[in-house]
């Protein structure tokens, strides 16, 4: 049984046992045990690590690394809002990330312990949304992209219009089930930019997708993949690695960057402030950042990795493969979400709350 | 019923667990909440209890907010019509059933909601698409009866992605919920009162509706209550098999407190659903207890 | 009586379970009910990594279910939370329901709707208040197992047994009061009439509510998630997060496990429960 493995009896276990006994209201410290025993509390999705990497880390270096689970970056920002219960290691998005720069709720890195840093790609040794990456150091990244049939989008999709105004697929369509993202892109195919904060042109966008809602099938909150797959719909947009899953299962089925650019993402390892193990959190991105461990990451989920160094242990179907890896050009016409402020925040809610309920 | 000053001990020995667990592990927390419901959020992580009332104007005054609450009632009220029709049969037969199959019955109703929620919206959902068994079934029955060569081939059915779906998903997501105390309810029915209406002569469905409806009223009664209020604050089920227009009250509120980041807000918004679920409520006591001083 | 049932055999117009149209009904209602367990189970032998297209048969799901410790762990956390809550939520929902039942108190009207809180509060609601309270009153996390559960089960009880209570207390509104009155009146202790005569005519609402509550704390994701700490990932915590990418097979595969272990339990105890022990206690 793993359960019991991490049973480890000693008097301060038995001092916070008898704390939680009375309820929880005596006033102990949070995380009064020794600073920096042998261990590492990551906070990341589900089957977003290699399948051997935490353990392949204990082995090299001793340190238990223990996982737990989110399910998006909102769950974990208002988690870790009212003070961290005991993470270490967290993988928000780039703009939450600079969300909780701005909240003052990460850790400064300290890049002397991680020289795996140089093993990055250079464009990703910087940010704009962490300059000089103090707070955050990449781990995965890619785009927000549309999926389609080829057998029933015989053109392709060239340009968001197809999504957002056009009834040529009417019915066929499925956009993502997020303010931000939804908006972001009409912005974009209107020529603006996907963080706008104009008034304006956040209305001009939700205009645009009242007018077309009678050809969108669904807001789909994160399972666009599988009804595109289900041949429910033809056309979704959806995050790169989600398509890519089910094109490895269906030939008919491929993912395009429109013309007028995408979202970019990057998915980030933070110290969330108040980390019970700060050493061992710096060791743990310094393992992660590894050649070998990163390629074998790389190699699990199957999206694209900032990792220089891993890059070079990965083999050419992967490197080579453009719904991973996008164009230069590509890349060129995308745009990072930016942290827009919690007024703009709320006009592309209540835009959000509207469109839904006409 | 005794005044409470018969008999002290008892009365504190049922009381004082209950009302004190409740009080520090439920109010003490929702304490909080409330009372963020009269701030706003000063920064990202920050919210100022200034007292305003601000949240509840907005959420008031803003008619896509009232128009999202009733299309919820009505929504959940419809789910829970139909979810009563449903299972007052299941609970009915399982009543009568013999002690060995009231076990099996009962387990049977219960065992699909021990599997998560998630996992089981998404099997619905395999079922219902356009591509799915539902669909398939139909399709079979369709060209069986060679309606085929009358109506034309045959067109799947839009089970997903609407209104029909939500309903047709809050019912499956609460069944047990109403299936439960109407058991509990009709198994005590004293089944000598049946036989007595139908000796005398009144019809089964008669007898049905003066006798057995009544008698377990309170059954259905707590019911209707158990499905209604969590069908109303529902999330995850419209975001799943709603259309593009499913959004209800429970997925704003779930925003606010998530991607909006605005908690004031949210909490207004559950406060105020609080509120009108509890002026519905006293009602209902208030009516209650009339009739109660009725048959005193 | 004995007239009736020789005239009628052995259908008699109240013997509701054998009409033939209510047992229609409520096979189709089973059938709706079971369709979508039978496509997940069908889909856990899905040679696929996802639930929507059929690509040919494999037990190999099963077999990386059983390897895969986080997904056996998960699993044992939330039996344990769910059993912990389940018998804590029974008996204190039991108690609200027999004190509302049998006593008349000041503000009798405002307790019960107090005690509906839990019922009406919206889910994230309760969650976000639980975690401003945990965390405001210091709660200890990184405990050693079980007790690193504790604050998700306290939630749990927290928000099940009003559940509990409903259900028992719609059940006791038909129990005769005089039959209480006359155990007194016999002499029987206050103890001894509890448990000789109303326990056996609540048991039904009791068990009832119990399952309401096992269900509840099962499948609870929102509360549980906002009380977890950093080393109590439940069932739901982790099916939830795997969303992101898809939930796989080994989630059907486990799921398909506790269905079987049910209806195995299920039989079992019909065994064991011989017919004329039924109303043994």
């Amino acid at each position: 049984m793993t359960i019991r493995k991490n049973y480890r009896p000693n008097r301060r276990a038995v001092l916070q046992a008898s704390g939680a006994a009375l309820m929880g209201l005596t006033l102990l410290p949070r995380h009064s045990l020794s600073a920096e025993e042998k261990q590492v509390n990551f906070y990341n999705w589900d089957t977003y690590i290699g399948e051997t990497t935490l353990a392949d880390f204990q082995k090299a270096s001793g340190i238990e690394a223990k996982m737990d689970l989110f399910a998006d970056n909102d769950e974990l920002f208002a988690k870790l809002k009212e003070g961290n219960p005991g993470y270490d290691v967290i993988v928000p998005t780039n703009d939450y990330v600079e969300r909780m720069i701005k909240a003052d709720m990460l850790e400064t890195l300290d890049h002397s312990k991680i020289p795996n840093f140089s093993n990055l790609e250079e464009r990703f040794q910087d940010a704009a949304f962490d300059p000089g990456r103090k707070h955050s150091i990449a781990y995965m990244w890619g785009t927000v992209c549309v999926g389609y049939r080829k057998s029933k989008v015989k053109d392709g999709v060239k340009s968001w219009k197809t999504l957002y105004d056009s009834d040529e697929y009417a019915g066929k369509v499925s956009l993502l089930g997020d303010a931000q993202n939804v908006l972001g892109h009409a912005l974009k195919y209107l020529g603006h930019s996907l963080n706008s904060k104009d008034p304006g042109q956040i209305k001009k966008a939700e205009e645009l997708i009242i007018a077309n809602k009678k050809n969108i099938k669904v807001f789909a909150d994160d399972n666009g993949q599988d009804l595109l797959a289900s041949g429910e719909v033809d056309i979704c947009q959806e995050w790169n690695g989600d398509i890519l899953q089910v094109m490895e299962e269906d030939d008919d089925i491929t993912l395009a960057v429109p013309q007028e650019g995408g979202l970019l993402w990057q998915d980030c390892l933070c110290i969330p402030k108040g980390a019970p193990h700060p050493q061992n959190a710096h060791a743990f991105i310094n393992y992660l950042l590894d050649a070998e461990a990163g390629s074998k990451i790389a190699d699990f989920i199957q999206y694209a990795t900032p990792n220089g160094a891993a890059k070079k242990l990965m083999d050419k179907e992967y490197l080579e493969n453009p719904a991973i890896f996008p164009s230069d050009e590509t890349i060129a016409k995308c745009e990072a979400a930016v942290f827009l402020g919690q007024e703009v925040t709320k006009l592309y809610d209540d835009a959000w709350t509207r469109i839904q309920a006409a | 019923m005794e005044s409470w000053r018969d008999n002290r001990f008892v009365f504190w020995v049922f009381a004082l667990p209950g009302t004190l667990w409740l009080l520090v592990f439920f109010i003490a927390p929702l304490a909080i909440i409330w009372a963020l419901s009269f701030g706003e959020q000063v920064d990202l992580v920050n919210v100022e209890v200034t007292g305003t009332l601000q949240q509840y104007a907005r959420a008031l005054t803003d008619p896509v907010y009232i128009q999202i609450i009733w299309k919820s009632i009505w929504i959940s009220a419809l789910a829970t019509f139909l979810c009563l029709v449903i299972a007052y049969p299941i609970a009915f037969l399982i009543s009568f059933a013999s002690t060995r199959w009231k076990t099996v019955l009962l387990v049977a109703v219960i065992l699909p909601f021990w599997i998560n929620l998630l996992i089981r919206t998404y099997a619905l959902i395999a079922v219902f698409r356009t591509r799915g068994f539902a669909n398939f079934g139909l399709e079979w029955l369709y060209t069986t009866a060679q309606l085929d060569h009358v109506f034309g081939p045959f067109e799947p059915l839009p089970l997903l992605y609407n209104n029909f779906a939500v309903i047709a998903g809050l019912i499956y997501v609460f069944m047990p919920f109403m299936v439960l105390p109407l058991y509990a309810s009709v198994e005590r029915l004293d089944k000598s009162f049946l036989e007595a209406s139908l000796d005398l002569g009144a019809s089964q469905v008669r007898t049905f509706f003066s006798v057995t409806v009544p008698l377990t009223m309170p059954g259905i009664v707590s019911g209707i209550i158990l499905v209604f209020i969590p069908c109303l604050g529902s999330f995850l089920t419209p975001d799943l098999l709603g259309g593009t227009n499913a959004q209800m009250i429970g997925n704003v509120i779930e925003r606010q407190f998530k991607a909006a980041n605005n908690w004031p807000f949210g909490a207004a918004l559950s406060f105020l659903l609080m509120y009108a679920t509890f002026g519905a409520l006293a009602l209902r006591a208030a009516f209650a207890g009339r009739k109660q001083g009725m048959e005193v | 009586m004995a007239i009736r049932l020789s005239t009628l055999g052995s259908q008699g117009p109240i013997d509701y379970s054998r009409r033939l149209w209510l047992r229609t009904m409520v096979a189709l209602t089973f059938l709706l009910l079971y369709t979508p367990i039978i496509t997940l189970i069908i889909f856990s032998f899905n040679d696929s990594r996802r639930n929507v297209v059929w690509r040919g048969f494999t037990t190999k799901y099963y077999v990386k279910a059983w390897n895969n410790d986080s997904l056996i762990e998960a699993f044992t956390n939330s039996l344990t939370i769910a059993v912990i809550s389940t018998v804590i939520s029974t008996i204190l929902g039991t108690m609200i329901a027999l004190l509302l039942w049998r006593f008349r108190f000041p503000f009798k009207a405002a307790y019960e709707g107090f005690m509906a809180l839990p019922i009406v509060i919206p889910e994230i609601c309760m969650g976000v208040a639980m975690l401003a309270f945990f965390s405001r009153v210091g709660f200890p996390t990184g405990m050693p197992w079980p007790l690193n559960l504790s604050a998700i089960t306290i939630a749990h009880i927290a928000f099940s047994f009003p559940f509990a209570a409903i259900v028992v207390r719609a059940r006791m509104a038909g129990f005769n009061r005089e039959l209480e009155e006359a155990s007194r009146d016999l002499g029987a202790s206050e103890w001894q009439t509890f448990w000789n005569v109303i326990f056996p005519y609540m048991k039904p609402g009791v068990i009832a509510g119990g399952l309401l509550a096992f269900t509840l704390s099962l499948d609870d994701f929102v509360i549980t998630f906002f009380t977890s700490g950093p080393d109590t990932v439940t069932f739901p915590v982790k099916v939830y997060s795997m969303v992101r990418f898809s939930v796989t097979p080994e989630v059907n595969a486990a799921s398909t496990v506790l269905v079987v272990i049910t209806v195995v339990m299920t039989v079992l105890a019909m065994r064991l429960q011989a017919p004329d022990k039924t109303e043994a206690h």
